[in-house]
């Protein structure tokens, strides 16, 4: 392994890293800075639901699809959504798994499923890119920074995939472009749409405080 | 440096104010993924405006907080799709969009993946513009009625305590019985009852049907002489300051009276004003409890405490969920518990619930008439839905509701009636005997009625409007005609010949400027006497620049029943 590559593994990514948390604490301490509003009535709606159902239902909404009319009736969106960031979650333990685990990528079934997951995601994306910039009301509510992060992701996959057999054989362009693109991304997620992430917890739990308060949490609604 | 005005800077200052810990995760959290785009049903049916999806539309609020309150957004502007606001002119398409575009129905929100609520930020919208002065008509004119009058419809007391007489003496005819009364200002009461001052206006029925399932149940309830308006503008026009004062005003009264638990009459705006918003606008704790109607309803018939028929009640029915009832305050299977107690036939409609669609006149939308054609263009899914039960009859516990359902009906010519569940309770009940006392009937004076004798013609295409003056006219001796439109209003005249026609202007097809110029011009009944009734003064000029003799009255709409009765007696008697 040559010095780049090794610094690329290791102390990038650990300074990357360090950047991200930092930014990130600072979107956090911003954002509890602003007082929660509080809901001062007595619970309505049926005597089985409370604010902690509506927590808890809230945030496991995105993992029942049949839930949301939205999910059900866009469950082709719903499945890439799921690949999509199942990838991400993979391309992301690869950088760990790499340096600090590598035997894990020896494992061919490991292999195969991280490429598989990674490269129909990369499709994905690239459907996804399409999907944005074809759809009149897709464009008209996409930021420079929505396409830019979907465009990031999309590459940055497209790297991991080659990566996941942590083969330097050939030559180290595809590792050294994967972890120089996965400190980047680390970088800029703070500063972009890709933090959703760290929010979610967050509106998901307001949200389904007050509709669980209010008994509308879980959702009821009797499908067609 | 671009200049901005004092409005828009204005509005960006309010803004700080509004923001909390929710609302700035709503505002950070949308990752633009278009999930919520076809829950909202303007998007549904006007598929190639992307301006009426809900990202698109919080969008709007988004880009002003990023641009002045996230430090991403002052930093790279461009980039993450931060902007201000600087002429009156983007506030005015702002406007468009808040009250003009949206409902703040919540169906969006809740079909969020993220949690974002939309509706939240769009009342958030329409209260920074407020704020500033920049509102629909309409919303303006209502918001001043009940900061000042104290209810949103201008119902001055002396009307009010008027109606609750007049529909005492009502439920008395009905139960046949002298003690069926409506108490008002009773202290310790266990029931303090509020209502909507529509039901004052428009549809007093709802007020004495609600007395008589009181008085049956043999409740010891009472309405407050002030304080009654559960109703809330401030809910539609996102002013805090106005839904505290109007909610801080029912609480307050209903503290006065020492009552036990404040009824919220069938109103889904009000029932979420009162019960659930009202104490976050107002910084008060809820102390003591409250509950819809509905529920007070259901309870007297599973206490035994009422008897119903649902027999009593023919035809087929369908519910229609209020998004504020449901979605907002999960009210929706008391409701459906309660009409298949009092119907035979009912059938459900699809989607229900939380995922019912909305009327199309919520959020203030009936008072906004600017947005009448897109309302209506945008009400096509609620038809279909209506359509497809295949019921005669929609039940809705909202008057909001009851509005703009029968608004849509009317222009997709549906056929359905709309009712709310107060009236089918009262029509199910089982009325006691009361053991046959044979008395020798006292010797009453017979009083003439002030109107006995006088024919007189109402012509309004509003059905409210027709029966709201029918009844008053008729319970003063006059015997009424009615025409929904100017060519049969003519044709009545003709044939009829009545003392009395009071003519709406503003009517679709042939208006109320033709119907007067005809008139006059024909002289078999240019002598007819004519009161212009209108909501629309600016449509005056219809009449008046018309090169015929004058009208004989002219009143503004709303009109009270006194204002009714006075002007009429005045231009058939006086002339």
């Amino acid at each position: 392994m040559s010095d780049a590559l090794h610094f690329a593994e290791h102390r990038l990514q650990e300074i990357s890293l360090i950047i991200m948390g930092l930014v990130y604490i600072t979107r956090l301490v911003w954002l509890f800075r602003f007082k929660a509003g509080k809901e001062r009535q007595m619970a309505t709606g049926l005597p089985n639901t409370n604010k902690r159902k509506g927590i808890l239902y809230s945030w496991v909404n995105i993992m029942t699809p049949w839930a949301m009319e939205s999910t059900r009736k866009h469950y082709i969106i719903y499945a890439q959504f799921v690949i999509f960031h199942l990838a991400v979650t993979c391309s992301i333990l690869l950088s760990f798994f790499i340096p600090y685990a590598p035997g894990l990528l020896e494992i061919s079934f490991m292999v195969l499923l991280f490429q598989v997951i990674i490269g129909v995601a990369f499709l994905i994306g690239l459907y996804r890119m399409y999907r944005r910039l074809s759809k009149p009301v897709m464009r008209a509510i996409s930021t420079p920074d929505d396409l830019f992060s979907l465009t990031l992701i999309t590459i940055w996959m497209g790297f991991a995939f080659f990566a996941v057999p942590n083969d330097t054989s050939s030559g180290e362009t595809v590792m050294l472009t994967y972890f120089w693109l996965t400190a980047f991304f680390l970088i800029y997620v703070p500063f972009s749409k890709i933090s959703h992430y760290l929010y979610y917890p967050i509106t998901r739990y307001y949200f389904g405080k007050t509709m669980g308060h209010r008994g509308s949490y879980p959702l009821r609604g009797t499908r067609v | 440096m671009k200049q901005r005005s004092y409005k828009a800077q204005k509005l960006i200052d309010n803004m700080q104010k509004k923001l909390n810990r929710q609302v700035v995760g709503s505002l950070v959290a949308c990752v633009h993924c278009g999930m919520c785009t076809d829950s909202c049903h303007y998007v549904l049916t006007n598929p190639d405006d992307p301006t009426y999806a809900p990202a698109y539309k919080a969008d709007r609020i988004r880009k002003i907080f990023k641009r002045h309150y996230d430090w991403t957004g002052r930093v790279f502007p461009w980039w993450v799709g931060a902007k201000s606001v600087f002429t009156d002119e983007e506030l005015e398409e702002l406007k468009d969009i808040a009250f003009g575009k949206c409902t703040n129905c919540r169906r969006c929100s809740i079909n969020c993946p993220m949690g974002v609520d939309f509706a939240v930020l769009n009342r958030i919208m329409r209260g920074l513009l407020v704020s500033v002065g920049v509102m629909p008509e309409g919303v303006s004119v209502v918001s001043k009625d009940q900061w000042e009058i104290g209810n949103q419809m201008g119902v001055l007391p002396e009307d009010y305590i008027e109606t609750l007489e007049w529909m005492s003496e009502e439920m008395q005819s009905d139960l046949h019985d002298p003690t069926a009364i409506i108490p008002i200002d009773k202290m310790d009461a266990n029931v303090i009852y509020t209502i909507n001052p529509r039901e004052v206006k428009y549809d007093p029925r709802t007020i004495s049907d609600a007395g008589k399932i009181f008085h049956l149940a043999g409740e010891n309830w009472t309405m407050p002489s002030e304080g009654w308006d559960m109703t809330n503008f401030g809910l539609f026009s996102g002013d805090d300051a106005l839904g505290g004062a109007v909610a801080l005003r029912v609480y307050e009264k209903m503290k006065e009276l020492r009552g036990k638990k404040l009824v919220i009459s069938e109103c889904g705006h009000g029932y979420r004003s009162t019960r659930c918003e009202g104490p976050n606008w107002a910084g008060v704790n809820q102390d003591f409890e409250m509950e819809s109607s509905v529920i007070t309803m259901l309870n007297y018939i599973k206490e035994g405490r009422i008897k119903v028929d649902k027999t009593k009640n023919k035809g087929s029915y369908t519910f229609h969920d209020s998004c504020n009832n449901a979605r907002s305050c999960g009210l929706f299977e008391e409701p459906r518990e309660l009409l298949q107690l009092v119907v035979e036939d009912f059938r459900e409609m699809y989607p229900n619930r939380t995922e019912n669609y909305c009327c199309t006149g919520g959020g203030g939308a009936m008072s906004m008439s600017e947005y009448t054609p897109r309302r209506l263009k945008s009400a096509k899914i609620k038809a279909d839905q209506l359509k497809a039960t295949g019921a005669t009859v929609v039940v809705t516990s909202c008057h909001n509701c009851v509005d703009g359902l029968t608004d849509l009906i009317k222009h997709y010519e549906l056929g359905m009636d709309v009712t709310q569940l107060v009236n089918l309770v009262a029509n199910a009940l089982v009325i006691p005997e009361k053991p046959v006392v044979v008395e020798v009937p006292p010797v009453e004076k017979v009083v003439k009625l002030p109107l006995t004798g006088r024919k007189i013609l109402v012509v309004d295409d509003e059905p409210d409007i027709l029966t709201y003056f029918s009844m008053v006219l008729e319970d003063n001796g006059a015997t009424v005609l009615q025409a929904a439109d100017g060519e049969t209003a003519i044709e009545l005249c003709i044939k009829e010949k009545p003392d009395l026609m009071t003519l709406d202007i503003n009517m679709p097809g042939k208006d109320g400027g033709w119907v007067f110029e005809n008139l006059r011009k024909n002289p078999d009944i240019a002598q007819t006497k004519v009161c212009i009734v209108t909501g629309r003064p600016e449509l005056r000029r219809l009449i008046y620049d018309r090169p015929v003799p004058m009208p004989e009255g002219y009143l503004d709409k709303p009109v009270d029943e006194e204002t009714l009765l006075i002007n009429v007696r005045k231009i058939i008697e006086v002339g």
